[in-house]
């Protein structure tokens, strides 16, 4: 059981990573659909 | 013009551009000077480990050296436009770049070979035994910076930050360079010199990849 | 929307399954341990990450020779996973070495060049941020993720050459050579599993692009009306 927390050490490390890079794209993804959408209503507003 | 006239003609320019005012020689020529200088405050000069770590602090200058002596290499042509008209003198725009990459190859031996002697001296190593097979080293390393620095310094001619960027595009892509021209080099100043062939074979290898990759792609760099 | 969830979800379990299979189903190694166990992810990773990078290479070259802002979104999306990836390889490597070797950095030949090929692939984000024009942006870095592709099998090859000389502790024997059949099984479904993984975040990274680029065109349309 000796380095057990090494390998849990790494594959935590790992998936943090993974989540954080999915995360980010998600949340970016969200914000810019967003301000799509406002772009958009606001142009069919406009003409 | 067929693709080996035009390019003659426009070494002939880079050339006598560079010699007007020398000022690129001279000012790499001082900086891989001040660079060797500067390492050997960080060990011991006249121990074995010089010997040992000549030839690659002798890289490591030369590859600093040139990442700085490429940045003007296209940058000068923004001034005026001289690109555009360089693009319309040939008809193949490979010819831009074998003009200038040869002119840089030419000026990085010219300086590594006046610096050569110096670094004996200050390294405590024999050079003149091998001196021929030094120099070809010195040739199939610089040529490989070259093709790579030239073609990288296209690009970074046309982006911002370029003075650092140049070093930064070029030092990674230009590992397998120092690394295998270290090796040759260090086995030829060992104390019994040899000629490393596999070295010698793989700079060879560098080169013909990067030439042909800059031949393919080229004239994509130089597009407006 | 929801069959984008359930990808999702289903990728998520590989990667679990995978986890597990190198925690409970691998046998123990017997020099290293328990701390071998790392193997699993790291080189699975190595792999995820030269395949993402492959991707991004497909993606330069079709984009220098059709020129549609497709694959360059392709490209950028494919190198940042890829990014991500060598980057787990580099961190779970230190992590490895630790308690093998008493040192975090070994100088295994194979550790140095996944280090220099994650400085490639660092300037060619770098590259990407320091030009504005999108299509100039797109060309250059695609010019340049082409030599840089090109530099990897040379990057490899030298430091393989000429760097592992000192008795250097390797970092993990040849993958799927000498591994015990078992320990072969759990180490190309992780692969399997993160290459998955892979293909997931390129996805929707891709997404996430495209978004970015219709953003632009609307944008210039609204200013104009």
């Amino acid at each position: 059981m000796k380095n057990l927390g090494s390998v849990f050490a790494a594959y935590l490390v790992g998936w943090a990573v993974f989540f954080a890079f999915y995360l980010t794209v998600a949340r970016r993804t969200a914000l810019l659909r967003e301000e799509l959408d406002r772009l958009k209503q606001s142009m069919k507003k406009g003409s | 013009m067929s693709l080996f006239a035009n390019t003659t003609v426009l070494l002939g320019k880079e050339l006598r551009t560079e010699f007007r005012s020398r000022e690129l020689l001279t000012t790499t020529i001082v900086f891989i000077l001040i660079v060797l200088v500067l390492f050997s405050f960080t060990f011991d000069p006249l121990s074995d480990e010089a010997r040992r770590f000549g030839a690659g602090l002798l890289w490591l200058a030369f590859l600093f050296a040139a990442s700085l002596m490429l940045q003007p290499c296209f940058l000068r042509e923004q001034t005026n436009d001289t690109l555009s008209a360089l693009r319309l003198s040939v008809s193949d725009p490979f010819a831009i770049f074998l003009a200038k990459l040869a002119a840089n190859t030419l000026f990085l031996l010219l300086t590594e070979l006046l610096l050569l002697p110096i670094f004996a001296v200050m390294y405590n190593v024999r050079v003149l035994p091998v001196l021929h097979w030094i120099a070809l080293v010195f040739f199939l390393g610089s040529l490989g910076v070259s093709i790579a620095g030239t073609a990288l310094s296209a690009i970074s001619a046309q982006a911002r930050m370029r003075e650092l960027l140049l070093p930064l595009l070029l030092l990674p892509l230009l590992t397998p360079i120092l690394i295998a021209s270290t090796e040759v080099t260090s086995a030829l100043l060992d104390r019994s010199p040899y000629v490393q062939w596999k070295g010698v074979g793989f700079l060879v290898a560098f080169d013909v990849v990067f030439l042909t990759a800059l031949w393919l792609f080229g004239e994509y760099l130089l597009e407006e | 929307m929801w069959k984008r969830g359930f990808v999702g979800a289903a990728v998520l379990s590989l990667v679990a399954a995978s986890a597990y299979a190198s925690f409970f189903i691998a046998p123990t190694e017997r020099t290293m341990g328990l701390i071998q166990r790392i193997f699993y992810f790291h080189a699975a990773s190595a792999w995820a990450g030269m395949t993402a990078f492959s991707v991004c290479f497909v993606a330069n070259l079709l984009y220098v020779w059709r020129r549609q802002p497709k694959w360059d979104s392709l490209g950028v999306s494919a190198a940042e996973v890829g990014l991500a990836f060598i980057t787990i390889v580099l961190i779970t490597g230190p992590i490895w070495a630790k308690p093998v070797w008493g040192i975090y950095w070994t100088w295994d030949a194979r550790l140095t060049s996944t280090f220099v090929l994650w400085l490639l692939y660092i300037s060619y984000l770098l590259l990407r941020t320091l030009i504005e024009e999108p299509d100039r942006r797109a060309l250059l870095s695609a010019l340049f993720g082409i030599f840089a592709f090109l530099d990897v099998p040379l990057v490899f090859g030298a430091i393989r050459w000429w760097r592992t000389q000192h008795p250097a502790p390797v970092i993990m024997g040849g993958p799927g050579s000498g591994l015990e059949p078992t320990m072969r099984a759990v180490f190309f479904f992780s692969v399997f599993a993160l290459h998955a993984l892979m293909a997931f975040l390129i996805v929707e990274r891709y997404g996430l692009e495209k978004l970015r680029v219709e953003l632009e065109i609307v944008r210039r349309e609204a200013e104009a009306v």
